[in-house]
């Protein structure tokens, strides 16, 4: 049976303390409306201003300063959204109450429980006596474990603190250790939290009680009445005679204000949108031709089924996905932003998972949960790359910036962090949920009370245990394909022999000198300057074949350990404020959706918990009323340029309601029941009509539909970052399409400006260039290429003049309008209508018109006569004129990258 | 009259459009009261109430100056000199093996000015402006390493990712100043400061908010000036032409704004390379003005230059200019006078003479000026005797603020005995910033953005105090 201790640490009535008029006026006319003596947290006497609500007591007797109420009022958290404010002179009021109670006798009635215990245990001692470690034998996280001690004998003799180790220990100072500390970042434990062992260890040591179901009053009885938590069902295809679904939808919408759809775009314009939108890239002179031969009916389809089969889907609609799970190469901090080897196997996972159409499903089980599906990657060392990629898929939950490489940097509140912001990701990018705010209170407007959102958090705390934590590097699993082996022992092997020698000529040295005077290297090497001299080159010889070596193949990966640490709900966040134990689970809202099963964890092999195959098996339900919805809304906002639901990242009471519920919930049935197939869903979209719009727009519509909510046209956007680069390094003929491994590198030039650096073949597509957080590439950087903090769930479109200066003025675009000056003279014979003409259709993907051929032409002569002035000081050994043409129309070809038509798209 | 003066730089920098702007100032970016969605553009915004700092100059101390040598007198150090510092005390350093006893300062305290407040001998420049600083020696903060210190200092958070204290102050109040950036930074040409450009970043805020860093050598803004391999002609005949290509585009394209936009951006990036130039000009100045900054002295020069940058800068209507200093210059971990010495051999001199440059033209009543690093030292010696320093001391440090309605020649705040911690009057980082705000009118609960359901703000979820006790 679980035994119960109450123990009382002090209980005394508090002396009957009045509140001053003001005070108590000031109380019954703003707060007592929600805090009477009925609620939890009751503002009626001092004494129940002591006892406080669930966030602990409202006042610190003497400190306002410290006091939660005032913190409370002075935040603009209390009193609740529109209800009246406290004023200035009010808060003054209470403030100067609240510091004359220095002399209120301070209540503290606590019920000391073993879990209150061993929150502190695991806050400062299980980094070294838990699970991982066990120093000196010495393991404290269950009572039994205590009893038994280590080498040093019993750690715990129930009901005397005095002769107990583990509370002696703590308390005269010894433990935890210093140095010990410093290095596993533990902090010491605080006076209350030493007396709270002392405590428990006084009640006799009594065993945890069970933890509390999640079921409570705390979510209302019809909180999932919202439309976002009523399961999607397929409602009627309006009969318009619209063949298209998704048509028949949105003219239902559009007929409703009068509206009708746009005209088609022209042909040129709609290819260039389906391509730059399915596949990130402008078409080739060669693909325009062909598509503009193909007179046959369903030329359109044909197009974009080619587009859906191209290996560069997986790269565009990859990014779009790096975007939401906060992809980037490097930790985020220090002065090195350390890299992340092998970070890129989880982009590679995407985009072959995206472009072999894995069902969504499958593709959300694998990214949460990869490294549950199987534990054959656990004895693996050579692995295939379906092995290799089922396990770099966990590198989802592995994106957000993490300091904690660094033991200074790792301290339980920073570990919270990284947590927090996984969690953040997982909820924005897939649930569409705001979670965050229950991080430190209930919400607000959402039933996520704060309790749920440490269950949520729990699901990922069995990985990122923050008691027994694992910094980034230790998350690694030795495992890749037998050709990376073999080409990491064939580069390092001669490597290692070299590295070996040196070692043996500084032995050499070493060696007669530690026999002669007995002391160790670094004494021998400070008081012998000659030896310094000789030794200290080698060294650095040393560490330049160590950094020429290539780390050895991994993954980075999420994986639990073995023996989780119970979890706590945590007081306004603070990482020690230990409120409740939680267990681990979904936000219990969802148990009131009607025929959605319930979470469950279940460990699918000895040594992992099961909790994330659980979140992915609960996701992934086909009647879950978020997953599927979120998903094609993310779609939809990709092709349309603004979500069904515009708040893409939330689909709660404070976002915005669909524009067209029909129709999302169409798609959303539609996209379960036809297996989770994007690409399915993304020809459903892409070949209506409404897709097919021309982006022109005249007043009436405008008026009528100001902020396009209804489609009643494409909306004409800027490229954004990864569009332009690829584009421009395409339109110049110099895309190096090598696809996946190791990012192309960033150079930083003497003015401290961030540079792609081009491999022989030319740039790479900005998927595959290195994305480290302090040196984002900064042509890339002034197009809104988003900083990943922790994630991006929607770009933002600036229009600003640091993009001008970078494309008028940097060296990216001058070097690349170049090469595509020498691409189109070759193409075009020495004509200048020819050049106009195939500059056009690399840059703008259509024909000019006879008069933009004529302007072409003339700025072309007139940049030509420009040139020769400034070369006759250039020494050059290709003819002065044939030099000449080329720059003129480099100059060309540079103004038509920067001009309008060319980072817009129709 | 100051206002004028500055109206004056941006009229003659705007032309008509900028003194358009001016006079029809949109109205305040404020959240708290259920406001609209907000807009994101440069334009001048109206602040909540009126504000008496119309810009800001942010004096960042990289490293972390130690107040007890500084500002924050401490005789008991002398009393208690060679003694064993306690657990608490011993357990701040970083690495233990290290700790030494507590030490007092090599520099001797007085008081200075009408207001008599103590400085230390290592700032004698500083000495003759206390009746214009308020010092405010109980600052504490939450983290004894540079990197989440300066996050803290700089956003508000210890953790990166949130937008610093320029990206908010121009999210609010836009700029007078149409043709330059809204919000400047003045690096050390000799290297980044810990976080790189972390420190300036806008996060989640539009990039338009995010600091523009002026290089004090060459071209100050990143590809201000044209290919110098182009032809100048060239460069010309390629702009007409894409005013000529953009003409047409947008002429049968009705109703798209952001074509204006981006033909407004071509124009202004146009105009900044005149407008940068000529504001970062110093060659314009007097020679009793380049002296008095310490231009013609090697140690102060490069200093000295940025601080002169940043009053043409706010003069000309730049809202927030962020000067920063020699990587980590005040991280006096050993050898502590002499490192102390080379930090304010610096920049003192130049820093006085802003000040007082400032007020003799009449900029200081609405220009805030604030001074200090990421945290201050502790009290007792680091290392080896012969070469001892300081370890990071975040739980008590001073900084000082000065102008933009800062009651000049105040002390407020006290840390213990040691100078270890703040222990009277203390202020938080987020009261620093609350503080900072409403010197230019802006309340800090309000100055908020909606954000994945939360109201994100400087001040975060904070409490936090405008420290009134300071303020004119």
């Amino acid at each position: 049976m679980i035994v119960a201790a109450v123990v009382l640490i002090a209980l005394l009535p508090a002396a009957d303390v009045e509140f001053d008029a003001g005070t108590k006026a000031i109380f019954a006319a703003k707060c007592a409306g929600c805090h009477g003596k009925a609620g939890g947290l009751d503002l009626s006497s001092a004494a129940a201003l002591l006892k406080g609500g669930a966030s602990g007591p409202a006042i610190v007797p003497g400190f306002a300063a410290k006091s939660l109420l005032i913190d409370k009022i002075v935040t603009g958290q209390m009193p609740p959204g529109k209800m009246p404010k406290l004023k200035d002179a009010e808060i003054d009021q209470v403030r100067a109450w609240i510091n004359q109670q220095k002399a209120m006798p301070v209540v503290e009635v606590a019920q000391v429980r073993e879990q209150d215990a061993r929150a502190v245990i695991q806050a400062r001692c299980v980094m070294c006596h838990g699970g991982l470690r066990k120093e000196g034998g010495l393991d404290l996280r269950t009572v039994a474990s205590r009893l038994k001690g280590g080498k040093s004998g019993p750690a715990l003799v129930p009901g005397k603190p005095e002769e107990s180790l583990m509370y002696k220990r703590i308390a005269n100072g010894t433990m935890p250790p210093d140095a010990m500390a410093k290095e596993l970042a533990v902090e010491l434990p605080t006076e209350a939290e030493t007396e709270k062992i002392k405590a428990w260890i006084a009640a006799g040591a009594p065993e945890p009680q069970a933890v509390a179901v999640a079921s409570d009053a705390k979510v209302a009885p019809d909180a999932a009445k919202f439309w976002s938590l009523i399961p999607p069902q397929r409602g009627k295809v309006p009969a318009n005679g619209e063949k298209n679904p998704v048509d028949a939808f949105v003219v239902a919408k559009l007929q409703e204000k009068g509206l009708k759809l746009a005209p088609e775009a022209d042909k040129l314009s709609l290819m260039r949108r389906v391509y730059l939108d399915l596949t990130g890239l402008p078409p080739t002179k060669a693909d325009i031709t062909a598509y503009m031969n193909d007179k046959a009916p369903g030329a359109y389809e044909r197009l974009v089924d080619k587009l859906l089969a191209s290996p560069h889907y997986g790269e565009r609609w990859g990014q779009h996905w790096l975007d939401l799970a906060g992809y980037a190469d490097s930790e985020g901090f220090g002065q090195d932003d350390g890299v992340r080897p092998f970070a890129w196997r989880y982009r590679d996972y995407v985009i072959r998972a995206l472009n072999a159409d894995k069902p969504y499903s499958e593709f959300l089980t694998e990214q949460i949960a990869g490294d549950e599906l199987s534990n054959d990657w656990r004895s693996a060392k050579t692995a295939s790359q379906q092995m290799v990629d089922r396990l770099a898929a966990t590198g989802f939950l592995r994106t957000v910036p993490d300091p904690t490489n660094s033991n200074e940097r790792g301290l339980l509140a920073e570990r919270m962090n990284v947590v927090a912001d996984e969690v953040e990701v997982l909820a924005s990018s897939v649930m569409g949920m705001t979670v965050g705010c229950a991080r430190c209170h209930n919400h607000k407007y959402d039933p996520i009370p704060q309790r749920d959102y440490y269950r949520l958090s729990s699901i990922l705390q069995a990985a990122y245990d923050p008691y027994e934590w694992r910094s980034p590097n230790k998350r690694e699993q030795a495992l890749g394909l037998e050709a990376e082996w073999k080409k990491y022992q064939e580069h390092n092997a001669p490597l290692e022999a070299e590295a070996k020698a040196v070692k043996a000529e500084i032995e050499k040295l070493l060696e007669p000198v530690r026999k002669e005077t007995g002391k160790k290297d670094r004494e021998i090497l400070r008081e012998n300057a000659e030896l310094r001299e000789q030794i200290e080159p080698l060294q650095k010889k040393q560490q330049e074949i160590r950094r020429k070596m290539l780390p050895p193949p991994h993954v980075r990966i999420l994986a639990d350990n073995e023996e989780p640490s119970q979890h706590y709900l945590l007081r306004r966040g603070d990482p020690v404020g230990f409120g409740d134990p939680v267990d681990a689970g979904v936000l219990t809202v969802f148990e009131q959706v009607p025929g959605l099963a319930k979470y469950e964890a279940k460990a699918p092999y000895a040594g992992t918990s099961g909790r994330r195959l659980g979140l992915a098996k609960w996701l992934t339900q086909p009647n879950h009323p978020l997953t599927a919805r979120v998903a094609v809304n993310q779609m939809w906002m990709r092709h349309f340029g603004r979500g069904i639901v515009p708040s893409v990242a939330n689909f709660g009471r404070t976002g915005v309601a669909p524009s067209n519920q029909p129709l999302l919930d169409w798609l959303a049935v539609e996209f379960v029941e036809s297996g989770w197939k994007m690409k399915a869903m993304h020809k459903l979209m892409v070949t209506s009509k409404a897709y097919r719009q021309t982006s022109k727009v005249d007043e009436s519509v405008l008026k009528a539909d100001p902020e396009n909510a209804l489609v009643s046209r494409m909306p004409m956007r800027r490229m954004d970052a990864d569009t332009l680069f690829d584009s421009l390094a395409s339109a110049a003929g110099y895309l190096d399409a090598t696809a996946f491994g190791k990012p192309a590198d960033v150079t930083v030039t003497a003015d401290k400006e961030v540079i792609v650096k081009p491999g022989p073949k030319g740039y790479r597509r900005n998927i595959y260039v290195l994305h480290r957080r302090q040196t984002p590439v900064s042509l890339m950087d002034s197009f809104d290429q988003p900083p990943m903090t922790p994630n991006c769930t929607e770009r933002r479109q600036s229009n600003v003049a640091t993009q001008a200066l970078h494309m008028m003025n940097g060296s990216i675009t001058w070097d690349l309008a170049q090469y595509m000056a020498g691409r189109v003279i070759d193409e075009s014979e020495g004509d200048r209508a020819k050049v106009v003409e195939n500059v056009y259709l690399r840059a703008y993907a259509r024909y000019p018109k006879p008069e933009e051929v004529k302007l072409g032409v003339a700025a072309i002569a007139d940049f030509r006569k420009g040139w020769p002035v400034k070369l006759e000081d250039t020494n050059t050994a290709a003819p002065r004129a044939a030099t000449a043409e080329w720059m003129a129309v480099a100059n060309y070809c540079h103004a038509i990258l920067n001009s309008a038509e060319f980072s817009f798209i129709d | 009259m100051p206002s004028s003066r500055r109206e004056f730089f941006s009229r003659l920098t705007d032309g008509l459009h900028g003194a358009a702007l001016a006079a029809l100032a949109a109205p305040a970016v404020t959240f708290g009261n259920g406001g609209g969605s907000p807009v994101f553009d440069l334009k001048p915004k109206a602040p909540h109430f009126p504000g008496k700092a119309k810009a800001v100059i942010h004096l960042f101390m990289n490293g972390g100056p130690s107040q007890v040598d500084l500002f924050d007198p401490k005789p008991t150090l002398n009393r208690l000199a060679g003694t064993a510092p306690s657990r608490e005390l011993s357990f701040a350093i970083s690495n233990g093996k290290e700790a030494g006893t507590i030490m007092p300062s090599p520099y001797t305290f007085k008081k200075h000015g009408k207001s008599g407040i103590e400085l230390s001998s290592a700032l004698p420049h500083l000495a003759e402006c206390v009746d214009d600083i308020a010092v405010i020696r109980s600052m504490y903060g939450e983290h004894a390493n540079h990197e989440p210190a300066l996050f803290l200092m700089h956003s508000g958070r210890t953790i990166a990712s949130r937008p610093s204290i320029g990206s908010w102050v121009t999210y609010g109040l836009g700029s007078e100043n149409q043709n330059l950036p809204a919000y400047v930074v003045l690096d050390d040409p000799k290297g980044l400061p810990i976080n790189g450009i972390s420190n300036w970043q806008s996060a989640w805020l539009p990039p338009i908010y995010q600091g523009t860093r002026f290089r004090t050598e060459g071209a100050p803004v990143l590809n201000l000036q044209p290919r110098a391999e182009i032809p100048t002609p060239l460069v010309e005949a390629e702009r007409n032409l894409i005013s000529k290509l953009d003409a047409a585009h947008r002429g049968s394209r009705p109703y798209q704004p952001e074509l204006d936009a981006r033909i407004s951006s071509y124009e202004l990036a146009a105009r900044m390379q005149m407008a940068a130039s000529d504001a970062l000009d110093l060659n314009q100045e007097s020679e009793a003005t380049r002296e008095a900054y310490g231009l013609n002295d090697e140690a102060t020069r490069s200093y000295g230059k940025r601080c002169l940058m940043a009053r043409r800068l706010v003069e000309r209507g730049v809202r927030f200019v962020q000067l920063y200093i020699e990587s980590q210059i005040f991280d006096s971990h050993g050898d502590l006078k002499n490192s102390l010495d080379y930090a304010c051999g610096k920049t003192d001199k130049p820093i006085a003479a802003l000040l007082k440059d400032l007020k003799q033209r009449g900029l200081l009543d609405s220009t805030l000026v604030m001074y200090g690093g990421e945290f201050g030292r502790l009290p007792m010696s680091q290392g080896p005797v012969k070469s001892a320093g300081r370890d990071h001391g975040p739980n008590g440090f001073s900084i000082w603020m000065a102008g933009g309605g800062v009651k000049g020649g105040t002390v407020y705040g006290a840390t213990d005995d040691l100078g270890f911690k703040a222990v009277e009057n203390t202020v938080s980082v987020h009261d620093f910033h609350a503080t900072m705000l409403h010197l230019l009118g802006m309340n800090h609960r309000d100055l908020a953005l909606e954000r994945h359901g939360l109201k994100e703000r400087l001040t975060d979820q904070f409490p936090a105090r405008v420290v009134k006790e300071i303020l004119v």
